[in-house]
């Protein structure tokens, strides 16, 4: 897990969005890769004030990743919830990192208590540990959730902005080990699921949609979200999640569409390793932790 | 040996018109919310209950395992068995009567018994030629059999087909059925909506003093039965068009049940298991029983609870005055008048097979809190929402007071219980 919120002392600028962000200008700059060889970032927060949950796209997004519609949500749709601000940070005119070809490399997220759906939020979400990669340069998209100033919801997506440049060397990281597991469940993802996952997530990447666009990124076939597989993967626990955790995910290997997937999950000390793997479950396609917090 | 089977409480979502507040839930979502406000009322989390029971009425081929599924979802322990059932609109009391029968029997400690239905989610289901078509096609090996069956599908069979609440045997309608009693029963328009004024005025009073506050969790922005109108008023109800029995019918939209969104849980238990658990004790379950009449040879659809209650007051050596409360599910207001009528009418419990008729109640006993006309009725909740209700009910008028609860359902039959607190 990377991205620890950072501790400068100067409060960055704030620019407050009305409702939530749809295709403008920005959202249009973020989904052109950028030509820019130095990586770059906008310093300013973005902030949604009061923002209302639409129910029956909830019920839409559950039925797509397979939760229970409850009054208490899923911590993953607090994330899509401010993914618009994502767009909009990375279409900034001052950031030359582009959601296109930036590729979700990890997600961490803290439910700091059970959230419901009636409840308006304050959406926060800034850009921050701009940092070196073998492959690129790496990029925390800091987002929370506030319910009349207390902290509800938090997250850190790490983004890998493939070819860039970041002043520094690129840390050394090791690859956590990998051993083979026997799936317990067998997912058959269908060819339209990055079709519907968009409806209910907003996230425009044609990648996920239109076999041209994956190809043109090097996929053979459009992948699914990260985000969706991250999700169904908490559905799939659903009912043994304690009331307030942190979920972090590595997504190790996209997962091609349509295509068949295998999960396995198991109980560790203080939490549950959660493994979405290939059919056979010799290789990991998404990597996840929950603990209790 | 037998075992003392009691209700320790319930939980349910409130109750909404179709196509209302709940139109994008499913009866999973539904029953999964039940279970959750009954695991959190009575801090099950985790624990491993002896079986779950519900069922639904209007039901997905996917959701075979719908109670299953819904345990699974819920904070209850994975290790807590579940099964499906249903009986119609009796569907919420019968999954009592089977998990009381298992209490009893020693066979489980604790259980839990529920329904659900969502007409706004209801299956829609392809015309029969084409189904035969489709499964055909399926089996075919070879692509030219696959595509050989379409051949013969014509433009009409691709009509989907919503679910109806008509008869199979007679294709009438329930409420057609019930027109048909009622004429026959001669059961006035004004009493009808007599009954329906009095479900809503009671069931608000009820809501008022905070009797529900321990018995429903809100859901998806719902916190009290949305079918419910506090202010109507007989004038209001008598304004309405008949909806039944052609120009001259009596009953209207207003004298019966709407199409409802709801699931209601009930928790049971072994009295001494309870008690060991510092769990509440209600009222115990003391005896049930189910009858049908020949609704295809013309007897009255909804009165089949009639020869349910008779045998069981008769084997349990009861009059209707032994009973302090008396529940008469509200299917229709002319379902609880005649059923009232026919409990006092000699030659037709006779024809029945009964020794004699049941008689008369004092009206102040019969749905103190309201009914289905004003709660609304997810046709296999209803059970599940009145067993909580009549139980508590039961511990406030004290120990020994005895219920009788009594329902209607769809195929001419009927289900009946008795419970008596502890």
């Amino acid at each position: 897990m990377t991205g620890a919120p950072d501790t400068v002392g100067t409060p960055r600028p704030v620019v407050h969005l009305e409702g939530s962000p749809g295709l403008g200008a920005a959202f249009a700059r973020a989904l052109v890769p950028s030509r820019a060889k130095r990586a770059r970032l906008p310093e300013h927060e973005l902030t949604i004030h009061d923002f209302s949950q639409d129910r029956s796209r909830l019920a839409a997004y559950s039925r797509v990743c397979g939760f229970t519609l409850r009054d208490a949500v899923p911590p993953t749709w607090i994330h899509v919830l401010t993914f618009p601000l994502h767009v909009h940070l990375l279409g900034d005119a001052d950031s030359t990192i582009r959601l296109a070809g930036a590729v979700h490399t990890s997600n961490t997220m803290t439910l700091h208590r059970p959230v419901l759906a009636d409840e308006a939020l304050d959406l926060t979400v800034h850009a921050e540990g701009l940092r070196p990669h073998r492959r690129g340069a790496l990029v925390d998209l800091v987002g929370r959730a506030e319910v009349d100033g207390e902290t509800v919801w938090s997250g850190v997506s790490t983004y890998l902005a493939q070819g860039m440049k970041a002043p520094g060397e690129p840390e050394q990281v090791e690859r956590p080990s990998w051993e083979a597991v026997t799936p317990q469940a067998r997912w058959r993802l269908s060819g339209d699921l990055g079709r519907r996952y968009r409806a209910v997530s907003g996230d425009p990447n044609p990648i996920h949609t239109n076999r041209v666009a994956a190809k043109a990124f090097g996929f053979p076939r459009p992948i699914i979200h990260g985000m969706w597989t991250h999700a169904r993967a908490l559905a799939a626990l659903e009912g043994r999640l304690p009331e307030r955790f942190a979920a972090g995910v590595d997504f190790v290997k996209p997962v091609l569409l349509p295509g068949t997937i295998g999960f396995h999950a198991s109980t560790v000390d203080g939490g549950i390793v959660a493994d979405v793997t290939n059919r056979d479950g010799s290789k990991p396609h998404l990597r996840m932790r929950i603990e209790e917090t | 040996m037998t075992h003392s089977a009691v209700v320790v409480g319930g939980n349910r979502t409130p109750f909404a018109k179709a196509g209302g507040p709940f139109a994008e839930a499913s009866n999973h979502d539904l029953l999964t919310s039940a279970l959750d406000g009954l695991v959190a009322r009575y801090g099950l989390a985790g624990q491993r209950i002896g079986e779950v029971a519900a069922g639904a009425v209007l039901k997905h081929s996917r959701d075979f395992n719908l109670t299953r599924e819904a345990v699974l979802s819920s904070p209850l322990s994975p290790a807590t068995p579940a099964c499906d059932l249903q009986q119609a609109c009796g569907t919420g009391l019968e999954t009592t009567i089977y998990i009381a029968n298992k209490i009893r029997l020693g066979q489980i400690d604790s259980g839990i018994a529920g329904g659900v239905d969502s007409t706004s989610d209801a299956p829609i289901v392809v015309s029969d030629p084409l189904r035969r078509t489709l499964l055909k096609a399926n089996a075919a090996r070879s692509t030219k059999d696959r595509i050989a069956p379409f051949a013969r599908v014509r433009p009409r069979h691709l009509k989907p087909q919503a679910p109806s609440v008509a008869e199979p045997r007679t294709g009438l309608s329930m409420g057609e059925h019930q027109a048909l009693t009622t004429e026959r029963w001669g059961i006035t328009r004004d009493e009808q909506d007599e009954i329906a004024a009095a479900s809503h005025h009671k069931l608000a009073a009820a809501w008022e003093d905070g009797f529900f506050d321990d018995l429903v969790t809100p859901y998806m922005g719902v916190a009290r039965d949305a079918i419910l109108r506090p202010d109507t008023t007989i004038e209001k109800l008598a304004a309405l068009r008949p909806a039944f029995g052609g120009p001259d019918g009596t009953m209207t939209a207003g004298n019966s049940t709407a199409l409802s969104d709801g699931a209601a849980t009930a928790l049971l238990a072994n009295e001494d298991w309870a008690r060991e658990h510092h769990l509440p004790v209600l009222a115990r379950f003391v005896d049930a029983e189910v009858a049908a009449v020949d609704h295809p040879g013309g007897d009255d659809l909804l009165l089949g609870p009639i020869a349910a209650a008779g045998r069981l007051l008769a084997r349990q050596g009861l009059t209707l005055d032994d009973f302090a409360l008396i529940e008469i599910h509200e299917a229709f207001a002319s379902t609880v008048a005649t059923t009232l009528k026919a409990w006092d009418d000699e030659d037709y419990c006779r024809s029945l097979g009964l020794d004699s008729k049941l008689g008369t109640i004092d009206r102040a006993k019969l749905n103190v809190t309201g009914s289905s006309l004003a709660a609304g009725h997810p046709f296999a909740a209803t059970g599940a929402r009145i067993v909580p209700t009549l139980a508590k009910l039961l511990q406030q008028k004290g120990p020994g007071s005895k219920g009788l609860i009594s329902m209607c359902a769809a195929g001419g039959q009927g289900v009946v219980a008795i419970l008596e607190a502890v």
